[in-house]
C-alpha cells in the first residue's frame, strides 16, 4: 500500500468530522480541515518519492501509481491544500461554514482517488461522486436563481459523461475482459482494437470532452462563479483535469483510433481558439478566467489528439498552477486594471512591427528548436507543430516591445522575456517527455490524414496569432463592433442550451 | 439628460422628462472601487424623511430602511430602548398615521411587520405571465453590455470608445440573439427600429406604456432601481460632471434602454395591459407611509435615542481643564472613527501629550500625481473640488526605470491574456505559480518601499504657502501652544486581494490613504518661507517646533512615520513619539481584537497580508456620533470607536467660518458614511455590496455576485456582519456641536441642504455648553431643551 493512497482516506475522514458540526464557526473544524490537506499532501509527495525509487506499479486491484499520477497527486494535493488554507479564513462566518469544508474535503479526496485509480472499477464510481459534491458546493446559495440553473446545467452534462464512461466501461470489459487500465492499455498497445474496442475510444473521448466542458456544452463552466471562490479555484485547477487525465491514463487505447484523435484535433483546436476569443471580451474577472479555461482545456485535447501525451500532462499541470491562483487572487482585479493603466497608453505595434516580430520570435524557436534537438533528439511533426504555435504567441509579446512607441528599454525587457519563455516552454516539455519515458505513446507517424490536421492547426492559430497582434487595428472598426456581440455571447450556444433545457424559465425557491 | 428635446417638446413630454430628471436625482452616486468613498444612499430622499423615503423605496424596491422589528423588541426587553425613549420617538414623529400610544407602539414592536413588495415592471408581469424570467434575461443581456462599455481595462478587447451609452447598447441589441433565443422574437429589429435618441426613445415607449406623468416618477425609479449599480455608476458620472460645471446623459440613456426593453415587452405580452394599469394606478398615487411604516421608524428613532442617552452619560464626566503647560507631544488623527480609540491609547500614555481631529486631507484640497504614473488622484473629500495639485519628485532615471518596469509587467499581462499566447504563456511560465501560490498561501515577502516626499507642483509662491498653512492651522484649531513635535497622521489599510480595499482608506482622501496629505502639509509647516509668513496671518509657531507626518495603518494599527527634513535637535522627540506610538498601537489592537471574530491582538496585523481575509477590519461599522468640540470634552470618556472627533474651539473662530465649514463639509460626508453604513446593514439587499464569497470582480469598476449582471454597490455583507449579528448597530449619525446655538442655527439658515438633513432626522443635532448636551435641534421649534429632558 503505498502511502499516498492514503491521502484520499485522511481526507474523506476529516469530511465526515467536518459533517458533524456544519454550520457557523465549526471550531476546530477549519482547522482539521487544512490539517488533513496537508497531511494528503504530504502523503502524495511520500509516493512521488516511491515512484522516483522503485517506479510504477499496481497497489492492490484498484489503484496504481506510475508517473501520471506521481506528479499530478502532487500537485492537486498541494492546491488542495492552498484552496483549504484560504477556505479557512474566506468562510469564517458562512452560515454552512462546516459542511462546507466537509463537502471541499470530499471533492478533494474523490479527485486524489481518481487521479490515483488503476481501475476503471474506481475511476468511474469516483468520477460520478465529484458530480454530486460539486453539485452541493454549486449550490452553497440555494436561494439564488443562477445557481440553480449553472447546477442543473452541470449535472446533465457531469451525468452525460458519466453514462459515456459507463458505457466505454462496458464495450472495454466485452473487449478485453477487465477494468484494470494497466491491462487494457498493455493489450492496447500490441494488437489492432476490436469494434467494440473501437467504440470504447469514441466513448471515452466523449466522456472527456463532456467532463471539460467542451464546445458545445461548455455553458455550465463559465457559470460556477455562482459558488464561492475556493470552488471555482478546486474546479479549474483539479476537477476540469479529470477529461483529460482520463485520455492520458488509456492514450494506448485512444491512440489505437485514429478517429477519436482526429475528432480530439478538431474540436479540441476549434474549442482553444473559440474559448481564446470569447474571453478577450469578457469584462468580469470570474467570467473571462472560466472561459480561459475552456481555450486551455481545448489546446489540452488539441494536445492528446496530436498524440503530444507528455505535454498534456504538463499542460494540466501547469494550467492547474495558473488557474488556482488566477481565482484566488481575483479580487485583485481593481488594482491591476489600475496598474495597467498607470503606465500610461499601450504602445500598439504597426504591420512593419508585427512582421519583424514574428520573424524574431521564428529565429528565436528555430535556435531553441535545434539546441533542444542536439540535447533531447529528434522532434516530431506534430511537436514541431505545436513550437509553431508557440512562436506566434511569443511574437505576440516581442511585437508589443518592437512598437515604434515603445522605449528601447522596454524592447530590451521584453525580449529577454520571450527568450526566457521560449527556453523554459522548450525545456519543461524536454522535461515532461522524459519523465513520461516510455509510458505515454510518442506521437503517431503522420501520414495524410495527421498531416492536413497538423496543416489546419498551425494556420488556424497562426491566423489568429497575427488577427490578436494587429488587434487595436481592427478591433474598434466598425464592421467588427456586431461580431464583438456574438463573440461576447460565446455565439449564443450557451443561451441555446438555456433554450433547450428550460434555463430561461423562472426558478421556483 | 435629454437637452435635445427640452426646448421643442410639448407640455406632456416636458412634464415626461421632469419625471424622468427627478427619478434620476433619486438614484445616489456611486464610486468605482479603485478609489470609492461612502455616498448616502439617501442622498434622492433627503428633502422627505426616513417614513417617507421608507414608503418610496418599498415602492420602487420592494426593501424596508429599518430593522426587523424583532430587534426592536428585543432591545425594549433588554432595557436598552426605555420607555422614555419610545415616548419622545412617538412624540416626535409628525405623521398623523403613528400608534396612539407607547402601549401600542410596544405591542406593535411585538408583531411581525409585512415585507415590503416593489410594484411590477411589465418585465415581472410578462414573467408571470408567460413563465420565461424576463428581469433575469434583461441583467444578462443589459448586463453584459453595461460591463463592456464601462469597462476600464479588464477585458483587451472592449467596444469602441466615444459612443453614449445608448448608442452603444443600440448597437449591441441590434446583433444581440440572446432575447430572440429566449423568446422576445423580434427584439433586434424593435431596437433597430426605435429612435436614435434617448429622450425621443423615452418619449415613444412612455406612449405605448400609457404613462402619465403622475405615475412616472416612481415608474421611471422603479426601473432604474432594476439597472442596479450600473444605475449609480452612471449617476456618480453626472455627479463628477456636474462637479466639473459639466453635464453627462449617461443616466437617461440607461433609464431609455430599460424603457424600450418594457415596451418591447408590453409588445410581446399584450395580455399583461390591464395588470400594468393597475400597476400605474398605483404609482400615480402620492407616496405615503402606512401605519407599519410610521411605527418602523419610530421605533427605529427610540433606538437612536437610547443611544444619545448613554453618550450624555460618556459626556457628563468631562470637561477637566485641557493642560495649561507645553504639551511634550501633539497629533493630529484624521476624524474617522478608527482614530479615536488610537488617540484614547495615546493620550493614555503621557499626560503631556495631547491629540486632534481633523479632516484626514488636512485641509489641502490636492489633485495627486503618484510617481510612474498617469493617473490623477483627487486626494480630498468628494464634495470639493481639487484646487492644488502635487506630484512626487522622482528623479527622471527613477521615473522611467519604473515605468518601464510597469510597462514590462503590463506586456507580459497581455501575454498572459491574449488569444493564442495565452496557451505559450500557461506551457512556460504555469508551473511558477506553484510559488506564487506558496507564497501567497503563507502571506509572504510583501514589503513595499517608501516614496520620496510628495510636493506642490507647481510649487507654491512664498505668501500662498503662509496663507495656506494660516487657514489650515486656524480650521485645526491649531494656532496657539504648540509642542515641539507635532505629528500630522493620516490612515490607510494595508490588504491585499480585496476589491474593497479603497472603502477600508481614508474618505476625506477621496478613498486614497492620507500619507500624500499628511507628508504635504508636514512639509508646508516646516518650510522656512511658510514660517516666515505666518505671523502676518496672526499664527505664532514656535521655532523649535517640528511637524511629522506618519500614516496610521488601520489593519495593524502600527504607525510609519515621514521623517523627511527632521534634523538632529528632533532626534530624541522622535525616538519618544515611535516608542509612545507603538505601545499605543498595542494597546489599540488589545481592544480591536474583541470585537473582530476569531482574533486576537497578536495575529491582528496578519490579516493586512492575508489574501482570503474578508474582515481585515471593521472600517467605519459602528459609527454613530459625530462631536465638534475641544478634545477635553471627550477625553476622559470611551466613545468605544463610534465616534468622529473634530477639534473646534469656538472661542478662537471670531466669525463662525470654521463652524460654518464643518457643518458643511466634513458632517456632510459623515453623514455619507453613517448613512452609508445604515443603508447597507438595513437594506442590503439594495444598498449592500453583497456577498463577499462570489464577488466577481467586473470592468474595473465594480463587483457582480457570481455569474455577473447588475453591478453591486455599497458595502459588502461581512463589512457590516460577523457572521452572526450585525457589527454595525444602523443608527442615524448624532452630530455635537461646542458652539454657541444662535451660530448653529445662521449657518443652518444659509445652507438649506445641511438644514434638510438635520429637519428631516437624516441626522440628529446637539448642542454642547461646557461640554453637555443643552439642547437639541427640532424641524418646527429650532432648539429645544424641554425635548431634550425627556430623552434623558
Amino acid at each position: 500500500m503505498p502511502l499516498s493512497s492514503l491521502a484520499p482516506a485522511v481526507l474523506l475522514a476529516a469530511a465526515v468530522i467536518a459533517l458533524l458540526r456544519p454550520g457557523r464557526r465549526p471550531k476546530p473544524i477549519p482547522a482539521i480541515a487544512e490539517g488533513a490537506a496537508l497531511a494528503a499532501l504530504a502523503l502524495c509527495l511520500a509516493g512521488a518519492t516511491r515512484f522516483a525509487f522503485q517506479g510504477a506499479g499496481n497497489d492492490g486491484p484498484l489503484l496504481r501509481l506510475d508517473v501520471v499520477n506521481a506528479l499530478v497527486a502532487p500537485a492537486v494535493a498541494f492546491i488542495g491544500w492552498v484552496v483549504t488554507r484560504y477556505s479557512r479564513t474566506y468562510l469564517d462566518g458562512a452560515a454552512r461554514e462546516g459542511r462546507f469544508h466537509a463537502l471541499m474535503l470530499t471533492a478533494l479526496g474523490l479527485v486524489l482517488l481518481q487521479v490515483q485509480a488503476g481501475s476503471l472499477a474506481l475511476l468511474v464510481p469516483a468520477l460520478a461522486a465529484i458530480g454530486l459534491v460539486l453539485r452541493q458546493l454549486l449550490l452553497f446559495f440555494p436561494d439564488r436563481a443562477p445557481a440553480r440553473r449553472a447546477a442543473a446545467k452541470f449535472t446533465l452534462v457531469w451525468g452525460a459523461g458519466d453514462a459515456a464512461l459507463i458505457l466505454a466501461t462496458g464495450l472495454l470489459w466485452l473487449a478485453y475482459g477487465t477494468m484494470d487500465i494497466a491491462t487494457i492499455e498493455a493489450a492496447a498497445r500490441t494488437a489492432p482494437l476490436s469494434p467494440a474496442a473501437q467504440g470504447a475510444a469514441g466513448l471515452l473521448v466523449l466522456a472527456a470532452l463532456l467532463k471539460t466542458a467542451a464546445f458545445p456544452l461548455h455553458g455550465w463552466l463559465t457559470e460556477v462563479m455562482e459558488a464561492p471562490t475556493p470552488v471555482s479555484a478546486l474546479l479549474h485547477a483539479g476537477i476540469i483535469n479529470s477529461g483529460g487525465l482520463l485520455l492520458i491514463r488509456l492514450a494506448w487505447l485512444v491512440q489505437a483510433s485514429p478517429g477519436a484523435m482526429a475528432a480530439l484535433v478538431m474540436l479540441g483546436g476549434f474549442m482553444a481558439l473559440f474559448g481564446a476569443l470569447v474571453m478577450l471580451t469578457q469584462s468580469a474577472v470570474k467570467t473571462a478566467l472560466a472561459w480561459s479555461t475552456v481555450a486551455q482545456m481545448g489546446f489540452m485535447l488539441l494536445q492528446c489528439g496530436l498524440g503530444l501525451w507528455p505535454v498534456a500532462m504538463l499542460h494540466i499541470l501547469a494550467h492547474s498552477l495558473y488557474k488556482a491562483h488566477a481565482f484566488l487572487s481575483s479580487g485583485g482585479a481593481i488594482g491591476a486594471v489600475q496598474a495597467t493603466r498607470r503606465p500610461g497608453p499601450v504602445a500598439t505595434p504597426g504591420l512593419g512591427a508585427v512582421i519583424r516580430a514574428f520573424l524574431l520570435a521564428l529565429a528565436l524557436y528555430g535556435l531553441a528548436a535545434v539546441g533542444f534537438t542536439l540535447l533531447a533528439g529528434p522532434k516530431s511533426p506534430q511537436a514541431l507543430a505545436l513550437g509553431l504555435i508557440l512562436v506566434s504567441g511569443v511574437a505576440y509579446l516581442v511585437a508589443q516591445g518592437l512598437a515604434d512607441a515603445a522605449p528601447r528599454a522596454l524592447t530590451q525587457r521584453t525580449l529577454v522575456a520571450s527568450t526566457a519563455v521560449t527556453l523554459s516552454y522548450f525545456g519543461l516539455q524536454a522535461l515532461a517527455v522524459h519523465a513520461a519515458g516510455g509510458t505515454l505513446p510518442a506521437p503517431p507517424v503522420a501520414g495524410a490524414l495527421e498531416w492536413a490536421l497538423i496543416g489546419l492547426t498551425v494556420t488556424s492559430f497562426c491566423a489568429v496569432a497575427v488577427a490578436q497582434a494587429l488587434f487595436p487595428h481592427w478591433a474598434h472598426h466598425p464592421a467588427a463592433a456586431g461580431l464583438r456581440v456574438h463573440i461576447a455571447n460565446g455565439f449564443y450556444l450557451n443561451a441555446a442550451f438555456d433554450r433547450l433545457i428550460g434555463g430561461f424559465r423562472t426558478v421556483r425557491s | 439628460m435629454f437637452h435635445d428635446q427640452l426646448d421643442i417638446a410639448p407640455a406632456p413630454a416636458k412634464a415626461l422628462f421632469a419625471a424622468a430628471e427627478a427619478a434620476m436625482r433619486a438614484i445616489p452616486p456611486a464610486f468605482p472601487l479603485d478609489a470609492t468613498v461612502a455616498v448616502n444612499p439617501f442622498l434622492g430622499q433627503t428633502g422627505e424623511d426616513l417614513a417617507q423615503a421608507a414608503a418610496r423605496l418599498a415602492r420602487v424596491a420592494g426593501v424596508r430602511l429599518t430593522r426587523d422589528r424583532q430587534d426592536y423588541a428585543a432591545m425594549i426587553a433588554a432595557g436598552e430602548i426605555t420607555a422614555g425613549d419610545l415616548a419622545a420617538a412617538l412624540a416626535a414623529c409628525p405623521h398623523a398615521a403613528k400608534p396612539a400610544d407607547v402601549a401600542a407602539l410596544t405591542a406593535l414592536a411585538r408583531q411581525g411587520q409585512p415585507a415590503p413588495q416593489a410594484l411590477p415592471t411589465i418585465a415581472d408581469l410578462a414573467a408571470r405571465a408567460t413563465g420565461t424570467d424576463w428581469p433575469a434575461i434583461i441583467n444578462r443581456c443589459v448586463g453584459l453590455c453595461a460591463a463592456g462599455h464601462f469597462d476600464r481595462g479588464q477585458a483587451l478587447w472592449t467596444p469602441a470608445p466615444g459612443s453614449s451609452a445608448f448608442t452603444a447598447w443600440r448597437e449591441w441589441a441590434t446583433h444581440d440573439l440572446t432575447p430572440e433565443l429566449a423568446g422576445l422574437t423580434g427584439f433586434c429589429r424593435h431596437v433597430a427600429n426605435c429612435p436614435d435618441t434617448p429622450g425621443r426613445a423615452l418619449l415613444r415607449a412612455a406612449a405605448a406604456l400609457n404613462l402619465t406623468a403622475e405615475a412616472a416618477v416612481t415608474t421611471f425609479h422603479r426601473l432604474l432601481i432594476d439597472l442596479g449599480g450600473w444605475a449609480q455608476h452612471a449617476r456618480w458620472l453626472q455627479w463628477r460632471a456636474e462637479l466639473a460645471g459639466e453635464s453627462d446623459g449617461t443616466l437617461a440613456d440607461l433609464l431609455a434602454i430599460r424603457l424600450v426593453w418594457e415596451e418591447a415587452l408590453l409588445a410581446h405580452v399584450p395580455a399583461v395591459a390591464p395588470a400594468w394599469a393597475e400597476v400605474l394606478a398605483a404609482h400615480a398615487r402620492p407616496v405615503a407611509p402606512d401605519a407599519d411604516l410610521v411605527a418602523d421608524t419610530i421605533l427605529q428613532q427610540a433606538a437612536e435615542m437610547a443611544y444619545q442617552r448613554g453618550l450624555d452619560t460618556v459626556l457628563r464626566g468631562a470637561g477637566a481643564a485641557a493642560p495649561q503647560d507645553r504639551p511634550v507631544m501633539q497629533a493630529a488623527f484624521c476624524i474617522d472613527v478608527r482614530s479615536e480609540p488610537f488617540r484614547r491609547a495615546l493620550e493614555s500614555l503621557d499626560t503631556g501629550i495631547g491629540t486632534l481631529g481633523f479632516a484626514g486631507f488636512f485641509g489641502l484640497p490636492v489633485d495627486h500625481q503618484p510617481a510612474a504614473s498617469d493617473l490623477r488622484e483627487a486626494r480630498l473629500p468628494v464634495l470639493l473640488p481639487p484646487l492644488l495639485r502635487s506630484g512626487v519628485p522622482l528623479a527622471p532615471v527613477q521615473d522611467r526605470q519604473r515605468r518601464i518596469a510597469a510597462r514590462s509587467a503590463r506586456a507580459l499581462g497581455r501575454f498572459r491574456q491574449a488569444a493564442v499566447s495565452s496557451f505559450a504563456f500557461v506551457e512556460s511560465a504555469g508551473p511558477l505559480y506553484a510559488v506564487k501560490l506558496l507564497r501567497d498561501a503563507l502571506g509572504l515577502g510583501r514589503a513595499r518601499g517608501t516614496d520620496p516626499a510628495p510636493a506642490f507642483t507647481p510649487a507654491l509662491p512664498a505668501d500662498v504657502k503662509a496663507a495656506t498653512a494660516a487657514q489650515v492651522l486656524k480650521a485645526m484649531s491649531l494656532t496657539q501652544g504648540h509642542a515641539r513635535l507635532v505629528l500630522l497622521i493620516g490612515h490607510g489599510a494595508t490588504l491585499h486581494n480585496n476589491p474593497h480595499h479603497s472603502a477600508y482608506h481614508c474618505g476625506a482622501c477621496g478613498g486614497h490613504q492620507g500619507d500624500v496629505s499628511a507628508r504635504l502639509l508636514a512639509g508646508l509647516l516646516n518650510d522656512p518661507e511658510t514660517r516666515a509668513g505666518l505671523p502676518a496671518h496672526g499664527v505664532e509657531l514656535p521655532a523649535d517646533t517640528l511637524f511629522l507626518a506618519g500614516l496610521h495603518d488601520t489593519v495593524t494599527d502600527r504607525v510609519t512615520l515621514y521623517t523627511d527634513g527632521a534634523g538632529r535637535d528632533h532626534e530624541a522627540d522622535i525616538r519618544r513619539a515611535r516608542d509612545w506610538l507603538e505601545r499605543a498601537g498595542r494597546q489599540v489592537r488589545l481592544e480591536r481584537a474583541t470585537r473582530l471574530p476569531g482574533a486576537s491582538a497578536a495575529s491582528l496585523p496578519a490579516r493586512a497580508y492575508n489574501w482570503a481575509e474578508i474582515r481585515p477590519e471593521w472600517g467605519l461599522a459602528g459609527c454613530a456620533a459625530f462631536v465638534a468640540a475641544p478634545r477635553a470634552v471627550t477625553a476622559s470618556g470611551d466613545l468605544k470607536g463610534r465616534a468622529f472627533l473634530h477639534s473646534y474651539d469656538w472661542r478662537s473662530d471670531r466669525d463662525f467660518a470654521t463652524l460654518e465649514l464643518i457643518l458643511t463639509a466634513p458632517v456632510v460626508v459623515a453623514s455619507w458614511i453613517s448613512l452609508q453604513y445604515y443603508g447597507s446593514a438595513v437594506a442590503p439587499a439594495l444598498f449592500g455590496g453583497g456577498d463577499k464569497l462570489i464577488h466577481n470582480v467586473t470592468a474595473g469598476i465594480g463587483v457582480v455576485e457570481g455569474n455577473g449582471g447588475m453591478l453591486r454597490t455599497g458595502l459588502p455583507w461581512q463589512a457590516v456582519h460577523d457572521g452572526e449579528r450585525l457589527a454595525h448597530a444602523p443608527l442615524r449619525l448624532s452630530v455635537l456641536v461646542e458652539a454657541p446655538r444662535h451660530a448653529i442655527a445662521e449657518v443652518l439658515a444659509r445652507h438649506d441642504q445641511v438644514r434638510a438633513l438635520f429637519d428631516n432626522g437624516w441626522l440628529t443635532l446637539f448642542a454642547l455648553e461646557h461640554g453637555r448636551i443643552a439642547a437639541r435641534w427640532h424641524r418646527d421649534t429650532g432648539w429645544d431643551e424641554a425635548g431634550l429632558a425627556r430623552a434623558a
